[in-house]
């Protein structure tokens, strides 16, 4: 079982590096880090928390549209291009498909994230910006995030085009980032409101609990400037990512398991 | 029960179409049984059910009714797909890898042990011609090329039964007639050969058993001995008429011929099968023509083909693959 999920696995990393668009977004990346340098120098004594800030969230960011792209696409693309037939026609469960192209998946955006936090590092320590061990945890969130978008794409991929795809998964990360605010904002609102949100929000990945320099944890506010969440926080929101990747792929499976491929 | 490699039972699947979910019968109680060691010809027009069947007996099609086993395994069988090796119609694989790739991945499919595989695939490579290929990316090869390294990585776990969708698809004359080799090869071998095609001269040559399908159902099946009626359907001549030979004895010689053809100073044609022949070949010499050949015509797998398919309704707009 592990060899076969490592066979598709090793070959969806084969595919996703070939893919020239990855290259471009590493260019952004740090190309948002500069301009998280240039943010910071224009700033009143924040040139630090600035660049840590702007620069974190170009990870984020950029993270999350990869995992969007390659996960609507190179499931979908299988079946369209009908690479499939020759693959689930081996004695590999359906399943282990799904969970081969996910940890493919997974291999590219990890190395994707070490590239960007290699990035982001150098061009702070060129500027003479201080790189903390609160950098390290937030990138670990980073990373997790990454990873539970590209579930939740590989998910909606599984039974849709790459464009509802993509745009259900643009969604449900849009949402995911900013669940305190969509609570806070329908606190005053009727109880039908607020049952209707709170389901909607359990139904959704809590994606911010990734994110959470400059906002308030459990009360207090946190930053990669300062103060910056434990450890245990941070094995929490990746408990909490993997729950959520491990329901995705499940239902991923089992919609893909019932598909004819014609 | 034993003995069969293939035993596909009233196989039925209906699809509906995405918008007016109007249903569309594929396969409508498809029956049919293949012994092992033989070679079965799977055969039909486009859209009767070729390669419908082929997936369903390899899992990337759910049957809607019906039954079906692969090597006594009811499907889908992880466990017979362990010993069944499948060559997609026209094949697509990543386009990106090599040949040499492509071989590994499906050795590692098939949980083939990694010394093994390098071995195995290197063989395979040598058998199907793509030696002098190895270095290019699939992307860079010919449809005739794919096909080759489809057969390839089909091979790659020694499969006790081949299942193939249209091998000879793309092929020029001598890859297909090395295909047809390396199909005869892998029954020399013990194992079972099951192809789909709609070459008739390919399934006349090699099988042992020959399906027909049209429209989702089987029309015949059999011993293509058996199936094609031994009866003589008339005979087959060839004649060297001289030049001087007049158009009115010419048609005189033809008048109740059928396929009648004149290339040159080469007449052929055919007359039924009561016809009086030695009376028409002394018509013949008598009026300066010399008789090249002279052959019984019987039915052949081409004509029995169009009896069970020809005469039918034309497909639907839907038609099946």
């Amino acid at each position: 079982m592990i060899n076969r999920i490592w066979a598709i696995a090793l070959n969806t990393f084969r595919e996703a590096a070939r893919i020239r668009v990855l290259y471009g977004i590493m260019v952004l990346v740090v190309g948002a880090n500069l301009f998280a340098v240039a943010c910071g120098k224009t700033s009143m004594h924040e040139e630090a928390r600035i660049a840590r800030d702007v620069g974190l969230a170009g990870i984020s960011l950029f993270g999350s549209l990869t995992a969007i792209f390659l996960g609507v696409f190179l499931l979908y693309t299988e079946v369209q291009r009908r690479t499939i037939h020759a693959i689930v026609s081996k004695p590999i469960d359906r399943w282990e498909f799904v969970v081969g192209k996910f940890v493919g998946m997974a291999l590219v955006l990890t190395v994707l994230v070490a590239l960007f936090g290699a990035a982001m590092t150098v061009v702070l320590t060129w500027q003479g910006v201080g790189v903390s061990s609160a950098i390290a945890k937030a990138l670990v969130l980073a990373w997790f995030e990454v990873l539970t978008v590209a579930a939740i794409a590989i998910f909606f991929s599984s039974f849709s085009t790459p464009f509802l795809s993509g745009i259900f998964a643009l969604a449900m990360w849009a949402i995911g980032r900013v669940t305190p605010d969509i609570e806070r904002a329908t606190k005053s609102t009727s109880l039908a409101i607020r049952w209707t949100t709170k389901v909607t929000l359990e139904i959704v990945p809590d994606l911010h609990l990734f994110s959470v320099s400059g906002t308030a944890v459990d009360g207090s506010m946190v930053s990669v400037n300062g103060d910056f969440v434990s450890w245990d926080y941070v094995a929490m929101a990746a408990a909490h990512g993997l729950g959520w990747t491990v329901a995705l792929l499940a239902f991923a499976a089992i919609l893909f398991h019932r598909r004819d491929f014609v | 029960m034993a003995d069969l490699a293939i035993d596909v039972r009233e196989l039925r699947k209906t699809y509906r179409t995405p918008f007016r979910r109007k249903k569309v019968e594929a396969l409508r109680g498809v029956t049919f049984s293949v012994e092992r060691g033989h070679i079965f010809g799977f055969v039909g027009p486009n859209g009767a059910g070729k390669t419908t069947t082929i997936r369903t007996l390899m899992g990337l099609i759910r049957p809607t009714g019906g039954s079906a086993s692969l090597l006594g395994h009811a499907i889908p069988s992880r466990a017979a797909r362990f010993k069944v090796g499948f060559l997609p119609e026209s094949p697509y694989f990543y386009d990106y890898l090599t040949v040499g790739e492509l071989l590994d991945l499906a050795g590692r499919l098939f949980g083939v042990p990694s010394d093994v595989r390098k071995k195995r695939a290197d063989e395979l490579i040598e058998t199907v011609g793509l030696d002098r290929a190895r270095g290019q990316s699939l992307k860079k090869f010919s449809k005739g090329m794919l096909q080759r390294a489809g057969l390839a990585q089909a091979l790659m776990n020694d499969p006790e039964l081949v299942v193939l969708d249209e091998p000879m698809s793309g092929l020029d004359p001598i890859g297909r007639k090395e295909v047809r080799d390396l199909i005869v090869g892998l029954r020399d071998q013990g194992k079972t050969v099951f192809f789909s095609t709609h070459i008739l001269t390919d399934v006349e040559a090699i099988t042992d058993h020959v399906a027909i399908i049209a429209r989702g159902a089987l029309q015949a099946q059999g011993k293509p001995a058996e199936l094609v009626k031994q009866t003589m359907l008339g005979v087959d001549i060839i004649v060297r008429v001289p030049d001087t030979m007049s158009s009115a004895d010419t048609e005189g010689l033809t008048a109740g011929a059928d396929r009648v053809r004149r290339v040159d100073d080469e007449l052929s044609l055919t007359l039924a099968a009561d016809s009086d022949v030695d009376a028409w070949i002394d018509r013949a010499h008598a009026q300066g023509a010399k008789v090249i050949q002279i052959a019984p015509r019987h039915e052949t797998l081409e004509d029995l083909f169009m009896r069970q398919v020809a005469d039918r309704e034309p497909a639907t707009k839907e038609g099946v693959k």
